[in-house]
């Protein structure tokens, strides 16, 4: 079975080619294409122009997601990135033990028990998106919270920062795979912590919907 | 301007009057058939009067000077060139006739080596129409008309080129609404191909045009050509638009393809040596009746411990590398 992960998430983590960031590349050099079955289409023109090297983290293998890798790059502390990937592995080996137990259990619908840990995690991302936020704008000397809309990546970037953040807050004795898993298998569902901390945010911006004209002022 | 007079004087028979008359029209040459005094009629023949002494302004005047002095200087340049080229293919022992410039570097380079890094920095010798920048012709006559209707933008050559590049815009346009209500579609076979070329940078379409060019100005170059290029009917002005469309290098074909050996077993092989990755060495073999086998340095892929390193290195890859 294919991995969802890799084909359902759409390709907006991928740094823009117009932005201009410190790179040892001139601005000509264009990124690469890994995957495979877009190189025939798109390789033609890229055969005259100079492309950057791809980078490590990249393949077009059934191992690959994207969400996946940026979480990965998320959960990194001083570069250790093997690490990272050994706590993520034991993450989804909890949550596929789980997601088992249940399923033989058979008290659940069966059908909707997912066991696949990939999907599960790009689930819990999803589900703890914000769309808004609340951001602090100064009219006639007060400050008033106004709810402004999230770009995609931003609101990606906050998903999986919650969900870390909620997985760190733990006693010392707890590993962080088990609290990891809990916390992915309960924003899959659309409960815990960190869902909650998304819906208060939500509700803050609905009440707050008066001073929205703020923003354009 | 020139005023051309053309005087017809009737003149009477005196001979006073006829003198007198010319001192009245300054200097109004007349030519004058006279008979005899007792004539009654003389017949002038009109012809042009003294052309005016055309008064040329200082400034023609100091232009007229400058291009017939650059003029000079571009014949001398060309003539020492071309006896500084007959020299040296004398001193190379070559045909001073059949002497080309390629020739011509490689004997600069052979008599003046030199090891400066960048190429525009050696000595070199090339015609003076590539050495001296390009001028542009008298832009207006004696009389100080400009020839060009679009003297006055100050840039006449690259405002003429942003009509033209619209009139064929305009052209296609029609083309293709003609077609479309025949029902007729663009023909696929003749598709423009751009995929191997840009448009011509500033500096060369600066160089092409004998004309500056504000950044600005490039840009409305820039997208109106994008606007042609995108016409489906396109190749039907292929020979305008390659004229702006510079060929890029093919990366893939500045590589060589090496010729496989033959092993004990006779199967083919190729051994690349001195492949690097950061400070690691290897030497690769592939074979052609393989197995789908790696093997580094003795071991499967277990070699690399890590788990990110075996998924970089895909499998499918290493069989495409087809001899």
């Amino acid at each position: 079975m294919a991995y969802a992960c890799c084909a359902a998430t759409k390709n907006i983590l991928r740094v823009s080619q117009f932005t201009r960031l410190m790179s040892v590349y001139p601005s000509h050099y264009v990124n690469p294409i890994v995957e495979k079955n877009l190189q025939s289409s798109k390789g033609n023109e890229l055969s005259h122009i100079p492309i950057k090297a791809a980078p490590n983290d990249l393949n077009d293998t059934i191992f690959y997601g994207q969400l996946k890798q940026k979480f990965l790059n998320y959960i990194t502390k001083k570069g250790n990135a093997a690490l990272a990937k050994e706590l993520l592995t034991k993450t989804f080996e909890i949550i596929k033990r789980t997601q088992i137990e249940r399923l033989n259990l058979g008290t659940a619908d069966q059908e909707k028990v997912i066991t696949d840990p990939e999907t599960l995690l790009v689930n819990a991302i999803e589900n703890s998106r914000p769309l808004l936020t609340l951001s602090a704008i100064k009219r006639g000397g007060v400050k008033y919270q106004v709810p402004i809309p999230l770009t995609e990546r931003k609101s990606y970037f906050l998903a999986m920062k919650w969900i870390l953040e909620a997985a760190r807050e733990k006693e010392r004795k707890v590993k962080l795979p088990d609290k990891l898993a809990w916390e992915i298998l309960d924003a899959a569902c659309g409960q815990g912590r960190v869902i909650k901390k998304k819906d208060d945010l939500h509700r803050q911006c609905e009440t707050n919907r008066a001073y929205a004209h703020y923003r354009w002022s | 301007m020139a005023l051309r007079v053309f005087a017809l004087n009737l003149i009477k028979t005196n001979r006073n009057l006829l003198q007198s008359s010319g001192k009245i029209n300054g200097g109004c040459s007349v030519q004058v058939v006279t008979s005899a005094t007792y004539a009654t009629q003389v017949t002038v023949e009109a012809t042009p009067a003294a052309v005016q002494k055309q008064k040329v302004s200082k400034a023609m005047k100091a232009y007229l000077k400058r291009a017939n002095e650059h003029d000079e200087f571009m014949k001398t340049q060309h003539l020492d060139f071309q006896i500084g080229k007959r020299h040296l293919a004398n001193m190379m022992g070559a045909d001073a006739e059949t002497f080309t410039q390629e020739d011509i570097d490689e004997a600069i380079a052979y008599l003046f080596p030199s090891g400066l890094y960048d190429k525009r920095a050696r000595p070199a010798m090339r015609s003076p129409d590539e050495v001296f920048p390009a001028r542009k012709a008298a832009e207006f006559d004696e009389t100080g008309r400009p020839f060009h209707s679009m003297f006055y933008t100050g840039k006449p050559n690259f405002f003429q080129l942003l009509h033209d590049i619209v009139t064929e815009t305009k052209k296609l346009n029609d083309l293709e609404e003609r077609m479309l209500r025949r029902g007729n579609k663009p023909d696929d076979n003749q598709k423009l191909e751009t995929a191997g070329f840009q448009l011509l940078p500033k500096e060369q379409l600066e160089r092409f045009l004998v004309e500056h060019i504000a950044d600005i100005e490039y840009q409305s170059f820039c997208s109106s050509m994008d606007r042609l290029i995108a016409s489906p009917y396109a190749y039907k002005s292929r020979a305008f638009i390659e004229r702006f469309l510079k060929p890029l290098i093919d990366q893939s074909k500045q590589l060589e393809v090496p010729k496989p050996k033959i092993d004990e077993q006779g199967r083919q092989y190729v051994t690349t040596y001195e492949c690097l990755r950061k400070t690691a060495r290897a030497d690769v073999t592939v074979r052609l009746p393989g197995t789908g086998k790696i093997t580094i340095n003795g071991q499967d892929i277990s070699y690399f411990s890590m788990e990110q390193s075996r998924e970089q290195v895909s499998v499918e890859d290493l069989i495409k590398v087809v001899l």
